[in-house]
């Protein structure tokens, strides 16, 4: 309490400034509310329009009280809302008088604090109790259990609207139903959607009325990192230093002069110290200028924010969460200056702690009634530090709590909150989020909401001005080329693509400056994925590397050298025109089913002097390794005949010289040996160039079509599995409907002659089967009759058309002729299914008629006559 | 068999037959000019055809070390012999020949594929060595027993058998027996086993199968025990303690005693012999527990030496490797710069520099390894004296607990002469109550006999105790001394080795740049 004396005494001192603020403050309020008043005189137009106008502007208008009032009682339909909400049960009546009784009494005992937030207005004007108004749900979203995400989810689902007034609470608290569906809503509402959601998720959470700085109200973070900008701090891993065992061989002795080292490390170390004190220097002076005019109202501005205690869903500490930012801030943060009373859905507690140091010395267990005061008795919170005498003073001081002392809190009033899985989706109000932090800038997008995929987009600024881009980085979903992340740095035009796993070249990560083909670029693979191994592969204008892991043949490093493009006069443009290779070298680990002398650890084709290097793995025991150099040119000896191979084409070095190895078979085989693989490795660059040009060229087609992927489980948006849904849903209607008619009794309309219910006489039995069965029988002939008749008429007409074609055959042009002869052929085509038709009819008539009669025999209304006549 | 063959003169395997068969099957073209140029040594060839030659006798290979592949087929061979030494076979074929007895095949572990087809064999055995055997072609022979085929059980590797054309194969269910009793084989005579037929074959035989394996499964156990004993026991006798966890030594003291034996008839000596047993067997055991402790003691020793000596050859070879690297790469640098330069002067100037560097490397390299020897000498001492130390402290405690078994024992000696003593005393009085076997009673005619026969008996004890301890003693310290011999030994050999190879290395680079100056002087 003594904070807010002296704040109170300051805000006097500081009373002009402040009176110049408020000015400042009205005026804005009077200018966003004058525009809109003109325009409310201008729309008269439809209901609707109007309707739906006037909506929107009073969803504006809620800075000024006044205003709001107007909006709720106007604009929020509450003809729709349940009856909890416009009225009050017996039971709420009750809990408002101990709440009144409560605010009495402590007003009374404490005349110097502020009034208790306890029993804000709804939308329906209806005085409703704070706790009452949490409703504790549980998403049925998995992404909505954990705390971090829920509060992400309200941050970016509602859009923030200030408090009508910032020095005092809220005289209206909606319904985190009406703020889901209007999707704006002040600092209470805010924590007492995500309360209700925390407390439905099993966190011991509770809203907390307070008083915050003024970034923290005004969900101003123009002064805040970007959290996505902090690097995460790297864990310097202590190595172990493993104890020196018995034997460990003692370091050689230290020559050096022990004096001249000191007086090394102490100069050094001053040369340090001046460096950092410079450096603390400077960025203090840098932060200076950048830190923000103290504000007039600091410590009164009043916040509402949320606070998960320690225990429940196993949260190993207390702390608070700032529901426009969804930032989590430990008890003891600058940011929060100072609580008043928090509250759950089953208790409302009043904070009895001095709050001169911020919220740094509060501690948090409610149970203690010297801290906290409670306002109902029955809480689950236990007293952690109970004593008896504590509790027999509670009961002196407060006897009144002894009347409530079996009094509940009521259920909330509160419908069910409920978050539609397109709104869940969408996130943001319209799908769109901009957030504005300290030389960085946030957007969000639903996703699908763009074309190209993008769902996020970082902007990096080397000013507090932002003007000056330093580096973009854009978040990507559902695409279907797999890029998931985009990194464009402006300073060095670096362009970075990061992919999911799935991409058809198993690409990974592709960094660039430009799209053409030999620039500097690194592309990274899923090695996994590739059947060669590739892991990584760079290139600059000039040279190409490539690292490989996992190969059978051990390879996992080649490095290529290009020299200059050489020139061809009469070369057609299509022909490709690779660059000429100069060397190529190719690194190799251990194969240990060879021994260390004839396994090469790396191979150097020095293409353009014809000469092959060999280097061979070094020995465990050894530091030297072998060496072997070949030269290719092929030379002739003075008869012309090709000389095969000389002992100066091979120079060598051995760890352990070996005889065969002397030979001249096998250099000569080794050579032959050589030169296919070079031949090899000539070919695997050129196939390398080919696939980066492929990559290249896929790319930009890929970035030219930007489709989405769409999961097939997502029903909403798959096309596909809508329509095999749609049509499933088609053929099951179908199949119902011949169902229905199968069950149809053909003896129906026969029956319906006879007087309903009565039990059917021997004769009329008899009759009916005889109707029913030359019934059919007429049917079956009129039926084959009907096709016959078709099937003549076909005839005649066709022989009317040839008759007519025999006449005219001569004046008749191709046109016409081709027409006729189309027009006989589908004839003569319909002539025989009405034959085909006909036969068959007439096979089948006759099975149908004995079908019919066992039918019949079997009718359960006919049956015991029938059986018994045969 | 080879009918073709049989008119014609057998011939003998010689040098030249076999240089001939090399240089046809050697390399071609151009590296067959070389190989020519050069001549190829026998025991350079990989593989060697010699079929349809007559041959009669296998001969001369003994200096084919390295040969994989041999074919022998269609000769008129009558013995495997002579390919004791190619033990590096992997293929070989002595099909269409006249063997009759599978042998000479014991060296030829890695065999992989046998081809007999077409001889006289007329039973399958001796192929015990060819443990990685895949291919084994026995047709057209004279096999007439099933059981041969339960011989082939124990090649796991077996996968391909072709029988057909022995008598066995005409027997009824000559299929579904082998399929039966290998049921690892995928090809018979050239077919694949259907599973079917595999399954059927398996229910088929079940019972004697089931009762094979019983008994097969049993001698593997047997001898898997053997071999976890003969372990055991290897694992105490590299402790130096190996019988005296059990009344071992108090009975081989019995074992040779004969005197012993028979007094242990008298009254009351059983029960002194059977506590005295229980006390002796203690101190053994306790020697045991001791010996297999320390035996732990030594070998953690050991390990952490050797490890430390490994970790600091290690480290200095890095370092030997990277200062190397670093040379090569400047060395490399300024030999392409050698060879553009055009100056002499400055030639010879670079090449100044270039072997200062060389210099300057060996330098480097030999001051690592003087400084790696000096380290390890120290750490070796070390380890010496530890070692020697803990071996000395062993020897003692071991003495003094033998020290104790020949209390125990001169103990035991009063007792039995006292009893003795007194028997006699009781039979001269004539008021001996038992019976006494005659040999035992004749010990008892006066007392000098009496007092030899017990010193005897003692005598044998203490030598059987002392022997014991001696060998202890010995073998510890012969193989403290080999251990340490070994050690210093390794190092020496490591230190000459690295020396040498530094040299060679110096005087490798050197020898280039000495050629390269030459070059470029002619230039």
């Amino acid at each position: 309490m003594e904070v807010l004396r002296e704040m109170v005494e300051e805000e006097e001192v500081a009373e002009r400034e402040e009176a110049a603020e408020s000015i400042k403050w009205n005026e804005k309020v009077e200018k966003m509310v004058r525009p809109l008043e003109m325009r409310k005189e201008e729309t008269t137009l439809t209901q609707e329009t109007l309707r739906d106008l006037e909506k929107k502007l009073s969803e504006i208008e809620i800075p000024t009280p006044a205003e709001r009032l107007v909006f709720t009682t106007d604009t929020i339909d509450i003809s729709n809302l349940p009856l909890s909400y416009k009225t009050n049960t017996p039971k709420e009546e009750h809990l408002l008088q101990v709440a009144g009784n409560f605010s009495r009494q402590y007003s009374h005992l404490c005349p110097d604090r502020v009034p208790l937030f306890l029993n804000p207005l709804n939308e329906c004007e209806v005085p409703k109790f704070v706790s009452t108004t949490i409703r504790p749900t549980l998403m049925p979203y998995p992404d909505l259990y954990n705390w971090d995400s829920c509060a992400q989810f309200v941050s970016d689902f509602l859009t923030m609207v200030p408090l009508p007034d910032p020095l005092k609470p809220p005289s209206y608290l909606f319904s985190s139903t009406t703020v889901l569906k209007y999707q704006k809503g002040n600092c209470f509402d805010f924590s007492t959607l995500l309360c209700s959601m925390l407390i439905g998720a099993g966190y011991d959470a509770y809203c907390v009325n307070g008083y915050g700085s003024q970034d923290l109200c005004l969900m101003d973070l123009t002064w805040e990192v970007c959290p996505l900008t902090v690097k995460p701090k790297e864990t310097i891993k202590q190595k172990e230093k493993a104890l020196p065992k018995k034997y460990t061989i003692k370091p050689p002795r230290d020559l050096s002069s022990r004096f001249e080292q000191e007086q090394e490390i102490t100069k050094q170390q001053e040369m340090r110290a001046q460096e950092e004190r410079r450096l603390r220097e400077e960025e203090e002076r840098l932060l200076e200028a950048e830190k923000a005019k103290p504000d007039p109202l600091h410590g009164l501005r009043v916040h509402c924010w949320v606070l998960v205690l320690l225990g429940k869903r196993e949260v190993p500490e207390s702390f608070f969460i700032d529901p426009f930012t969804a930032r989590s801030y430990s008890t003891q943060d600058d940011h929060f200056l100072g609580i008043e009373s928090l509250w759950n859905h089953k208790n409302y507690w009043i904070n009895m702690q001095d709050c001169w140091n911020c919220c740094k010395d509060l501690v948090f267990d409610l149970g203690d009634p010297m801290r906290w005061e409670y306002m109902l008795l029955g809480t689950d919170k236990p007293y952690l530090s109970l004593t008896e005498v504590n509790d027999e003073d509670d009961a002196e001081n407060l006897g009144k709590e002894d009347e409530d002392k079996s009094f509940d809190m009521p259920s909330s009033w509160v419908d069910q909150i409920e978050i539609s899985p397109e709104a869940f989706e969408t996130r943001c109000p319209n799908g769109k989020k901009v957030i504005q932090y300290r030389r960085a800038k946030l957007e969000k997008w639903a996703p699908y909401l763009n074309g190209n995929g993008l769902v996020g987009r970082l902007t990096t600024y080397e000013d507090l001005e932002c003007t000056k881009i330093l580096e973009i980085k854009e978040w990507y979903q559902n695409r279907e080329d797999m890029l998931e992340l985009r990194q464009i740095q402006k300073g060095t035009g670096l362009n970075t693509d990061y992919f999911k796993p799935g991409h058809p070249q198993a690409l990974r990560v592709h960094s660039y400056k430009s799209l053409q083909p030999e620039m500097d670029r690194t592309m990274e693979f899923y090695e996994t994925a590739r059947v060669d191994g590739l892991i990584k592969r760079e290139e600059t204008p000039r040279t190409m590397t490539e690292y490989y892991q996992g190969r059978p043949d051990f390879l996992f490093y080649r490095h290529v050298d290009f020299g200059p493009r050489v020139k061809k006069v009469a070369l057609s443009s299509t022909e490709s025109n690779p660059r000429p290779l100069v060397k190529i070298t190719e690194r190799f680990s251990r194969n240990l089913a060879k021994p260390a002398d004839e396994d090469v650890a790396e191979r150097v084709f020095l293409i353009a002097e014809e000469r092959i290097q060999l280097r061979y793995h070094c020995r465990d025991d050894h530091i030297t390794a072998s060496k072997r150099e070949f030269l290719q040119r092929m030379e002739v000896d003075s008869k012309g005949n090709k000389i095969i191979m000389t002992p100066d084409m091979c120079t060598s070095f051995e760890v352990e010289p070996m005889e065969h190895t002397k030979k001249l078979l096998y250099q000569y085989e080794t050579m032959m040996h050589l030169k296919a693989e070079e031949k090899l490795a000539r070919h695997q660059v050129w196939e390398s160039e080919q696939e980066v040009l492929e990559t290249l060229k896929l790319r930009e087609e890929e970035e030219e079509a930007h489709t989405l992927a769409i999961s097939i489980y997502d029903t909403k948006r798959n096309e596909k599995s809508k329509e095999y849904r749609e049509a499933m849903e088609r053929v099951m209607h179908e199949e119902h409907l011949r169902q229905m008619e199968a069950q149809l009794d053909y003896l129906a309309p026969f029956l319906a002659q006879l007087p309903p219910g009565e039990k059917l006489t021997r004769w009329q039995v008899m009759h009916l089967k005889d109707e029913c069965l030359s019934d059919f029988k007429q049917r079956l002939i009129d039926k084959a009759n009907h096709i016959q008749a078709r099937f003549e008429k076909e005839i005649q007409e066709l022989q009317k058309k040839q008759q007519w074609y025999q006449e005219n055959q001569v004046a008749l042009t191709a046109e016409d002729e081709s027409m006729y002869l189309s027009y006989c052929s589908q004839t003569m085509f319909r002539i025989r299914i009405l034959e085909q038709r006909l036969n068959r009819h007439k096979e089948l008539a006759r099975l149908k008629y004995l079908a019919l009669e066992e039918k019949l025999y079997k009718h359960p209304r006919l049956a015991e006559y029938l059986k018994a006549s045969t | 068999m080879n009918r073709l063959c049989d008119s014609m003169e057998p011939r003998v395997m010689d040098d030249d037959m076999l240089k001939l068969a090399v240089g046809e099957q050697g390399p071609q073209e151009e590296a067959g000019q070389l190989a020519k140029q050069e001549g190829i040594l026998f025991k350079d060839v990989l593989s060697l055809q010699l079929d349809f030659q007559n041959i009669l006798r296998i001969d001369n290979l003994w200096q084919f070390e390295n040969l994989r592949k041999l074919q022998l087929d269609n000769n008129i061979i009558e013995r495997i012999e002579g390919l004791e030494n190619l033990t590096h076979l992997v293929w070989l074929d002595l099909s269409f020949n006249n063997i009759e007895a599978i042998e000479g095949l014991d060296t030829l572990v890695n065999l992989e594929d046998l081809s007999l087809f077409s001889n006289r064999i007329s039973k399958i055995d001796s192929l015990d060595a060819l443990v990685k055997l895949q291919v084994l072609s026995l047709g057209n022979n004279q096999i007439g027993n099933m059981m041969n085929i339960i011989y082939l059980r124990r090649f796991k590797c077996l996968r391909t058998l072709s029988l057909s054309g022995n008598p066995i194969s005409e027997a009824e269910d000559y299929r579904m027996f082998i399929c039966a009793y290998l049921p690892d084989l995928v090809y018979l005579d050239f077919q694949r086993i259907d599973d079917h037929v595999a399954k059927l074959a398996e229910t088929k035989h079940q019972y004697s199968i089931d009762e094979l394996k019983h008994r097969e499964n049993l001698q593997q156990a047997r001898l898997e025990d053997e071999k976890a004993q003969r372990e055991e026991l290897e694992k105490h006798k590299d402790a130096f303690v190996e019988l005296l966890n059990g009344s071992f030594l108090f009975d081989s003291m019995y074992a040779e005693d004969v005197e012993g034996n028979k007094l242990s008839y008298l009254p009351s000596v059983g029960e002194l012999l059977e506590a005295y047993k229980d006390k002796f067997v203690i101190i053994c055991l306790n020697v045991f527990e001791y010996g297999m402790k320390q035996q732990e003691k030594r070998k953690t020793e050991l390990d952490t030496f050797n490890e430390c000596v490994h970790e600091a050859i290690q480290e200095n070879q890095q370092e030997g490797r990277r200062k190397i690297a670093k040379f090569e790469e400047k060395y490399l640098l300024g030999l392409s710069a050698i060879r553009e330069e055009s100056e002499l002067p400055n030639v010879k100037k670079m090449i100044m520099e270039c072997s200062e560097d060389i210099t300057e490397l060996s330098n480097t390299l030999m001051t690592l390894e003087m400084q790696l020897v000096e380290q390890l000498e120290e750490a070796i001492n070390m380890f010496e004296r530890n070692i020697t130390d803990l071996v000395g402290s062993f020897i003692e405690n071991v003495q003094s607990l033998m020290a104790q078994c020949r209390d125990l024992e001169n103990h035991h000696h009063e007792k039995l002469l006292e009893i003795s003593i007194n028997t006699l005393e009781k039979i001269l009085k004539g008021d001996l109550d038992e019976d006494l076997p005659d040999d035992v009673r004749a010990l008892f005619v006066d007392k000098d006999t009496v007092v030899n026969a017990v010193g005897a008996s003692h005598d044998i004890h203490l030598l059987k105790i002392d022997n014991r301890e001696d060998e202890l003693v010995t073998r510890i310290n012969s193989w403290c001394t080999h251990l340490i011999d070994k050690v210093h030994r390794d190092e020496i050999m490591r230190n000459r080795k690295r020396v040498k190879e530094i040299n060679q290395y110096i005087d490798h680079i050197q020898s280039e740049l000495d050629n390269l100056e030459w070059g470029d002087i002619l230039d």
